[in-house]
Formats: structure tokens, C-alpha cells, sequence
């Protein structure tokens, strides 16, 4: 079935829907050593053809929120306590376990950082990105395995005939991360998560791969959620860009803003800590501390210990997500000073 | 100009494919095949690549961790290649290292006291016993952490402040050089930028040069005086930063600028694209003559028949020098922005 | 999916400058912590110690005479008199059992440790030396490997039993037995440990410091090494407690009038039809030696793992 058909299936059922909604979205870790608190209330929302980037740190939450999109978490240790992910007006949190199977998968799809542990040792590259195509759309083995071809085709791998049946470790990082590529965009899907798809790549594959992925989101409408840290990646392919700290959104932008005039005092540190060729052998901007526990996180602004521009309200009082001008919010109480300065 | 300290010269490390039963040995993974560069007292130099072009192992013969299978490696007078075992030993005092993964490179069971103090064990003559732990508390603050916490065990830091203490370890002895394998790499952003920083100030302070191992070209150009861009076990360029970033000579540096992101939305679709074709050969059987013919765009016939050399080109002078016939064309005249 | 937890683990750990708690942790503390939240460390912790003051201080159980024999009274069932009644040849079982414990726990005891004494010395120079002499040492564990130890230990006991006698002799002869066959099994362990640690970054910038083979070894690899071995040589030792039974059930092992558990069960041979009891208490005894060694192992290894928390 084509998304077109599913999307108005769905669509039939909740009017014009945005494709992927997520609202209020919290999600704890319960340990030996207490409750971490992994997201705190995300709000997100992706529509056809557009790349969202989700831009953090390590254990800013920013897989886990892709990772309970996916409904790939462990739960336990994770749990869900509040919140809502919406496909087309419906949630998946709540769904019966056999409808979610349908939009997991065929209509939510995922490529993971590294294309070495996700794709199965044992089996031929080929069966694999066929199997996506038997099991899901129940087609014979031949039918599927040409099908496969045509996809590692599409994803620009050579000799794509003869290397069907090679195994994944014989192809490099490059190859393989193409190969999750094609298993992800066999069924159509409509939504494509990518999580630091090029983090453990060169950065001639990188490109590569980005202006690969920008192509396919074109071709086939798409919407793109890129999970990422890096600023460079984001400023080339995003439209529109979500900071994440400490399990909450701190800032969102449209791209051209964000870079020219950031809200929050987080983001303003992170562009401004990347080396430049202008600022040689000046010393670098660095944010000072480290991010927070996730068990123990601090009262009032979760970035308070290490904001330059911390004030006593910070200390006390949680700030929320607001708009400061149209379609740009941070959570600072300053943002209107951060922007300006 | 200051003096050459460190020389490295022709240097190769071939490891052996057996294969068979009885373990023929059927070819040779090339991995460093012919490395020469100098090393000035205080300066960093760069040395970028992607996988498989032969730094980390680069960067282990230097330390001697790995015997080079050819060449040789001049260090205060002494072919450090060839050295005996004692001689190794007051070497080792003036070239340390520090590695890239912050979780693998402290050992988990000894406190960061007794880490720092190891090279203090094994050369018992740079700091007399008693004054030792006042040596070690001096290191932990001059890379910024707290002396305090010299009891503490390494799974209580975070990954900067293990890198920090990495780094306390290699200049203990106050060695003259010190090489950094990919030492930021695995650290997030806002990190990176505090123990760049801390590299920064201690070569400032303690006079050391740096052989600076790493794939961020944007890191590598911030810290480095000179670069050197190796591929496939051979450098293809080296320069001063400003020569290799603004004025690059050989295709392969040219396509890997371009190839480098830019945190800057405003530069889309404005900047040169040089996208390559393909993977990277694999270093067990490199192609003929030029070993970037088969992926670069200028390639003309001679480029597989004949290795061009790293020498200075003419009309670039100094001490910029590319291994490609044809580093005249390709020299950009543009500047580039970081 | 572990990136998920890896890196809320990264987060959970790294507080604020210096650390996440003002007291040291060691890995020692924190295994200590763990296995003391556990049941089953306490449960096999209380077995085990009963059974070592058993072994060393008998007199504290019971005051009988194991070698007293009441003929008149064979086959005795339980009573006030004799706690677990008597055996074939009216010895008393109760005070038999808790003078059995010596043998076993002894045999146990250094077994256990001699095997992992010569398996991890020559387990570490293998897997640190590689080439030759990690190949020549691998084959020859390979070739003890190969021997069945119950198999080895007869045809070995046997050759050796006539010209050795003596309580002591005795015991140190099944001790060396058990170690020549058993020694492979922690060559292995300690040498595929060894491998795992070796290319650890710590261990090269040791050597870029110019640190000795020795010191290398000593103060790097093994303590990272050690802790695969500890765990299975714990679980050892039940097994060779089972082992020295077996041993002396068949006859070669300790024989009259030296009591073991193992030779309180080949006595029993002829009774367990009519009186069960004389076989019950001292296979009771041993299944429960063997037990608690093989739970305070487990209980060890799990509170070291620390993905299994």
C-alpha cells in the first residue's frame, strides 16, 4: 500500500493531521540509584518534505526521543509517564500492539549511527533489505530480492546485481550505512529517522550520505528527522532546527535564525565553541561545567550553573518554552537579551 | 627559525597477510608506506585523514609502540627506529602521547594520583619520592581539575576530565613533544572547545610541540601551525595551515575541504562540491602510481604510471610541498572562509 | 539500543566538576555494594562459613567419636542418641558428617587454589608473550584439556596409591592430581582475559612510558584480568569437593579409616535399600557444599557485571 493510500486512511480519520506530532513527551529511566529523568517534555511536529534536526549533547535525550518515536525503548528500565506521539492524528503510545506494527516500520522508519550492529551479520545484505519486502508485503523471494537490487541501485551501491548476496562486513562503513539506507526507505515510508547517521563516518562519505538522503527525502516527499551534534551537518541540510538540554527543548529556529541570531545561551555557546579559521590562535569559547545529572537535575533553569548569563530568577524559576517573536521559542528567561547581544 | 627536533624520514610499516594453511604470506597491508616530515621546537603539527590513511599507526611508530618495517625516526640525535632498549627509556622521557578514547586510556583499578604518578615510578630520577604527590596535585591543576580529587578513581570523572588527566600523564615528564592521538574525537562540542583550550595554554607554558593526530579538519586548522594530508600511508601535502586550507595544492585536500560542513546555513549550495566517487582503496593492494588516480577528477595518463613525489613545486616555495603532477593547476586562488 | 542506556549512564555519571559523589568509589566498593544487596551471596555466605569452622573446628558440632563403632547398633535410624542415626557398622553419622567436612573442604580449598595459581601464571605469560611460547603453552593445556579429569585422576591415583599413606600424603596427592588436570580450564579463562585487557589504550600508554614487562603485567593486566578467573575458581572449589567424593566413593581417592563425605556414600552402597538415612546425610551434606560454592561464584560474577544489574 502506498502512503498516498495509508496517508488517506489515516488522514480519513482525523482531518489534516500534521504527520508526526509529538506533545508533551516525558520519559524517566528508573535505576538502581534513582529515577532519571531521560526528557522532560518535548514538543515536536514534522511535516511532509521538511528536516527537522534534534541538536544535542550527549544525554540531552535526543536518541531516547527518537528511540520512543520508534517505540524501540526497554520498558523497563524506561518508562512513558505523560505524553502523546501522533501519526496522522494518532497516537502511537496508546495504539493496540498490531496497528502499531503497521506504522512502525512501513511508516516510521529508522537508520541508526552504526550500520555495523544494525544490520545482521549472518545474512547476505540482500536477504536482508528483502526481507523488509516479504514480510511486509508479502511478495515471493524472487519478486523481493529484485526489489532489493533496485534499491541498492537507488542508494548508489556498485556491482549492486553481484553484491546482493555479500555478507555486511565485507562492505565499508560508507557501503553499509547506504545499505540501512535502502532497508529503510524499501516501504515508503513517510517519516525517516535518522540517528547520527554519519557520526562514525569520514567526512567525504558524510557528504556522500547526506546529499543522499537529501535526494531521497526530495524524490519521495519525506519528512526528515535528523538526530545530531553536530552544527555543520545542520546548517547544510535542516529547515528547521530543535536544541535539546538536559531532556528538554531549550530553543527551536527556523535554520537561517538559529545560526544568525540564536535565543538561548546553550546554543549561543555551542556555535560559538567551534573552532573558526578567523579566531586562530585565539582561545576558544568553551561553556564552562558539564551538563547535569539526569537523577539530580538543578532547581529553576536546568542551564543555569554554567550560563554566562545567569541571574537570581534563573535560579528559582523554571523557564517555559515561549515565543519570542513567530515561529522561534527558547527557554530563557533573557532571550530577548541573548538575541540582541 | 627554530630548531628541527623530531625528523621522521621514510617511513614505512608494512603488516603481513597470511593466508593458507601453513600461513603463506600472501601481500602486505600498507598502512604507513613512506612517511618523511619535520617537527619544529613548540610548533603543532596537523596530521588529517580518513580511515585507512595511516595516522594512528603513524602516530604509534612514533611513540615506537609499533617497529617501523623501514625508515627512521630522529629524535634528539638518537634513530629512535633502531634504538636499544635502554636508550628507548631516556627517549621516552621527551616524546609521550595521549590517546583518543577517553574510557579506555586510564587504567579503571588505580586512583588518578597513582595514573599521574606512574611515569614517576618508572623514572624515579625526575622527581624525588617525597615531593611526588605535590607534583601530581601541580599537574591536576595545570589541566584544570582539582588536586583534591587525587584519590579518586577514573569512572568518576566525566570523558573531558579523563582526557584532562590523559594529558596530565604525557606531559609529567615534561617531554619535549608530545602526540595526540585524535585526543578531542570522542568528546562532545562543548568539551572539546575546554580541552583544545587546556592544549593550547600548556603548549604556550611548557614550550612542547604537538603532532596532532585527527579527522575535524576545522580542529586540526585551529590548533596547527603546519598540516600534513595523508592518504592511503603517504602524505599528499603539507604545509603551513594557511597554505593547506586557503591555497591547497593537491585534489585530495581540495575534494576534503569540500567536503568539511560549515556551520553556516548562508553558505549552502554556494560552496565548491567536489563529491567522491566511491571507497577508499584498500591499503593491501594500492593502486599504481598516483594512489588518488582512481578517484580524482584531474587524472590524466601519467597519474597510474608514475608516483609523483612530495617535493616543493615550483612556484610555491617554502615549505609547502604536494605529491601531484599537476599541484600548479590545482592550486586554488581563492580564500576560503572556516 | 545500548546507546540509549550507554549514554543516559554517561549522563547519570558525570555530576557536577570532579565527579558525582564526595566519596571515593572504587570498583572494589561498588561490587561490595552489590553483592550485599543479594540473597543469595548472604545464603551460600552463611553456608560456607558454617562448613569452614566445621572443617577446622569439628569439636565445636559434636562431641562423638566418629570412629566409635557400635556394631550392636548398625543401621540405626535417627534418635536422641545419634542425631542422624548410625551406618552400617554403627559409627555415628552425625559426628562422621561434620569430621567429613575436613577432608572435602581441604581438598576444595586447595585445589581450587593451586589451579588457579599455576593456570593463571602460565595463563598470563601466554596471552602477554604471545608467539611461541603462548603457542607451545596452548597446546599442551590443550592436550591435559583433552583428558576427562575424573578419567585422568583414577588412572593417575591408581598407579600412585600404593607408594604414598598418611593422612596428609594422601590429601596432597588428590590435591596435585586435581591440579594437573584441572589447570587448563583457568589457563584459558586467565589468557583469553589477558588478550581482552592488552589492547586497552592504559596498557600502551604504560608501555609508552617506558613501564617494564613486569610492571606492565603486575600492575595492569592482571588486576583487569583477575576477575573472570576468581569467579570460576570459586565455582571450582564446589566442584572439586564433588570430584574428591567421587574419588573416594570409587576407592582411590581417601579411604578408611580416613572419613570423607565420599567415603561415608561408597559405605552406604549396601544399605540404600533398607536404610536410606545412612546414604541422605552424607550426600545431603555434600550437595549442599557444592551448592554454596557454586552460588557465592554466581552471586560474584553477577555483582561484577555490571550490565546484568
Amino acid at each position: 500500500m502506498t502512503t498516498e493510500a495509508l496517508g488517506a486512511q489515516a488522514g480519513a480519520v482525523s482531518g489534516d493531521a500534521r504527520l508526526l506530532e509529538v506533545e508533551d513527551l516525558h520519559v524517566e529511566f528508573h535505576t538502581h540509584d534513582g529515577i532519571a529523568k531521560a526528557i522532560n517534555g518535548v514538543d515536536l511536529h514534522l511535516d511532509e518534505g521538511e528536516t527537522l534536526a534534534l541538536l544535542g549533547e550527549s544525554g540531552s535525550g535526543k536518541s531516547v526521543t527518537a528511540q520512543a518515536i520508534m517505540g524501540i525503548l526497554d520498558m523497563p528500565p524506561a518508562k512513558v509517564p505523560k505524553g502523546q506521539i501522533r501519526y496522522r492524528g494518532k497516537d502511537l503510545l496508546t495504539m493496540p500492539v498490531e496497528q502499531r506494527r503497521q506504522v512502525r516500520g512501513p511508516e516510521i522508519s529508522i537508520i541508526f549511527q552504526d550500520a555495523l550492529s544494525s544490520l545482521n551479520p549472518v545474512f547476505p545484505v540482500g536477504w536482508q533489505i528483502a526481507e523488509m519486502f516479504r514480510v511486509h508485503r508479502g511478495m515471493n523471494r524472487r519478486d523481493a530480492l529484485d526489489a532489493a537490487v533496485g534499491l541498492m541501485q537507488r542508494v548508489q551501491i556498485p556491482a549492486a546485481r553481484e553484491r546482493v548476496r555479500a555478507f555486511p562486513h565485507q562492505f565499508s562503513g560508507g557501503m553499509r550505512q547506504r545499505i540501512m539506507i535502502a532497508m529503510a526507505i524499501a516501504l515508503d515510508p513517510a517519516v525517516l529517522i535518522a540517528d547520527e547517521p554519519t557520526t562514525a563516518l569520514d567526512v567525504t562519505v558524510q557528504a556522500q550520505i547526506m546529499s543522499l538522503l537529501k535526494e531521497l527525502q526530495e524524490e519521495r516527499g519525506m519528512g526528515l528527522l535528523l538526530i545530531t551534534h553536530d552544527l555543520g551537518v545542520v546548517a547544510d541540510v535542516a529547515d528547521r532546527i530543535a536544541v535539546m538540554y538536559a531532556g528538554q527543548l531549550v530553543e527551536t529556529a527556523d535554520v537561517h535564525e538559529l545560526y544568525r541570531a540564536p535565543a538561548h545561551p546553550y546554543t549561543k555557546g555551542l556555535i560559538a565553541s567551534i573552532p573558526r579559521m578567523d579566531m586562530k590562535g585565539k582561545e576558544l569559547y568553551a561553556i564552562k561545567g558539564l551538563p547535569p545529572s539526569l537523577l539530580r537535575l538543578p532547581h529553576g533553569c536546568p542551564f543555569h550553573p554554567r550560563c554566562a548569563w545567569a541571574q537570581d530568577v534563573c535560579r528559582s524559576d523554571h523557564p517555559d518554552l515561549r515565543e519570542i517573536v513567530p515561529g522561534r521559542r527558547s527557554r530563557c528567561h533573557f532571550a530577548e537579551e541573548v538575541i540582541d547581544d | 627559525m627554530t630548531e628541527v627536533i623530531l625528523e621522521a624520514k621514510d617511513l614505512k610499516k608494512h603488516y603481513p597477510i597470511r593466508s593458507g594453511v601453513v600461513r603463506r604470506t600472501t601481500g602486505h597491508v600498507k598502512a604507513v608506506d613512506g612517511v618523511s616530515f619535520e617537527l619544529r621546537a613548540g610548533e603543532t603539527l596537523g596530521i588529517v585523514g580518513e580511515s585507512g590513511c595511516g595516522k594512528s599507526t603513524l602516530g604509534r611508530l612514533l611513540m615506537r609502540l609499533e617497529d617501523p618495517t623501514e625508515g627512521s625516526i630522529l629524535f634528539d640525535g638518537v634513530d629512535m627506529a633502531s634504538a636499544g632498549r635502554s636508550e628507548m627509556r631516556r627517549l621516552r622521557r621527551d616524546i609521550q602521547i595521549v590517546f583518543q578514547d577517553p574510557y579506555t586510556s586510564l587504567n579503571p583499578r588505580k586512583t588518578v594520583g597513582d595514573i599521574i604518578g606512574e611515569p614517576f615510578d618508572i623514572h624515579p630520577d625526575v622527581v624525588p619520592r617525597k615531593g611526588r604527590k605535590r607534583r601530581v596535585q601541580e599537574l591536576l591543576e595545570q589541566v584544570g581539575l582539582s588536586p583534591e580529587h587525587i584519590n579518586r578513581y577514573p569512572h568518576q570523572f566525566s570523558g573531558g576530565q579523563r582526557q584532562r588527566i590523559g594529558i596530565a600523564r604525557g606531559i609529567a615528564l615534561n617531554p619535549k613533544v608530545l602526540v595526540c592521538d585524535e585526543p578531542v574525537s570522542a568528546l562532545d562540542v562543548s568539551v572539546q572547545a575546554q580541552v583544545i583550550n587546556v592544549m593550547e595554554r600548556l603548549q604556550d607554558e611548557l614550550g612542547l610541540a604537538y603532532v596532532f593526530i585527527a579527522h575535524d579538519l576545522s580542529v586540526v586548522r585551529h590548533i596547527s601551525d603546519r598540516v600534513a594530508v595523508m592518504y592511503l600511508g603517504k602524505i599528499a601535502e603539507i604545509g603551513t595551515d594557511a597554505e593547506i586550507y586557503e591555497r591547497s595544492t593537491h585534489p585530495y585536500t581540495r575534494a576534503l575541504l569540500s567536503a568539511v560542513p560549515v556551520p553556516d546555513p548562508t553558505t549552502r549550495g554556494t560552496r565548491e562540491q567536489i563529491p567522491l566517487q566511491g571507497d577508499v582503496p584498500s591499503p593491501a593492494n594500492p593502486p599504481s602510481g598516483c594512489r588518488f588516480h582512481t578517484r580524482c577528477w584531474k587524472a590524466k595518463e601519467i597519474c597510474s604510471l608514475e608516483e609523483p613525489a612530495l617535493i616543493d613545486r615550483p612556484d610555491l616555495g617554502g615549505s609547502h610541498r604536494s605529491a601531484c603532477h599537476f599541484a600548479e593547476e590545482v592550486m586554488m586562488t581563492t580564500s576560503r572562509k572556516g | 539500543m545500548t546507546s540509549n542506556v550507554s549514554e543516559t549512564a554517561h549522563a547519570l555519571e558525570a555530576g557536577p566538576e570532579g565527579g558525582d559523589t564526595d566519596a571515593v568509589r572504587t570498583l572494589k566498593g561498588d561490587a561490595w555494594r552489590e553483592l550485599r544487596r543479594r540473597p543469595l551471596f548472604w545464603l551460600s555466605a552463611v553456608i560456607i562459613a558454617v562448613l569452614v569452622v566445621m572443617a577446622v573446628f569439628p569439636g565445636l558440632f559434636t562431641n562423638t567419636d566418629p570412629r566409635e563403632a557400635f556394631l550392636g547398633r548398625t543401621r540405626e535410624s535417627p534418635n536422641s542418641d545419634a542425631w542422624f542415626g548410625r551406618d552400617v557398622q554403627g559409627y555415628d553419622l552425625y559426628a562422621r558428617v561434620i569430621y567429613g567436612a575436613r577432608a572435602s573442604i581441604l581438598v576444595g580449598v586447595l585445589a581450587s587454589v593451586g589451579t588457579a595459581l599455576v593456570g593463571s601464571l602460565l595463563g598470563l605469560v601466554a596471552g602477554y608473550t604471545g608467539g611461541w611460547i603462548d603457542a607451545l603453552l596452548s597446546r599442551i593445556a590443550e592436550v591435559f584439556f583433552a583428558i576427562p579429569l575424573l578419567l585422568g585422576a583414577i588412572i593417575a591415583l591408581t598407579v600412585m596409591r600404593e607408594r604414598v599413606s598418611g593422612y596428609f600424603m594422601i590429601v596432597g596427592m588428590v590435591v596435585a592430581i586435581l591440579v594437573v588436570f584441572g589447570w587448563p580450564s583457568i589457563f584459558r579463562l586467565m589468557r583469553a582475559s589477558v588478550l581482552q585487557v592488552k589492547p586497552n589504550d592504559y596498557v600502551q600508554a604504560a608501555r609508552a612510558l617506558g613501564a617494564s614487562p613486569l610492571r606492565i603485567t603486575m600492575n595492569h593486566i592482571l588486576p583487569n584480568a583477575l576477575g573472570p578467573v576468581i569467579v570460576v575458581s570459586t565455582i571450582n572449589l564446589g566442584v572439586f569437593i564433588a570430584v574428591e567424593a567421587a574419588l573416594s566413593f570409587l576407592g582411590i581417592g581417601l579411604q578408611p579409616p580416613t572419613v570423607s563425605w565420599g567415603v561415608m556414600i561408597s559405605d552406604a552402597r549396601t544399605a540404600i535399600r533398607s536404610s536410606p538415612h545412612v546414604l541422605l546425610f552424607p550426600a545431603g551434606m555434600l550437595s549442599v557444599a557444592v551448592l554454596g560454592f557454586i552460588m557465592l561464584g554466581d552471586s560474584v560474577r553477577d555483582a561484577f557485571d555490571p550490565k546484568s544489574r
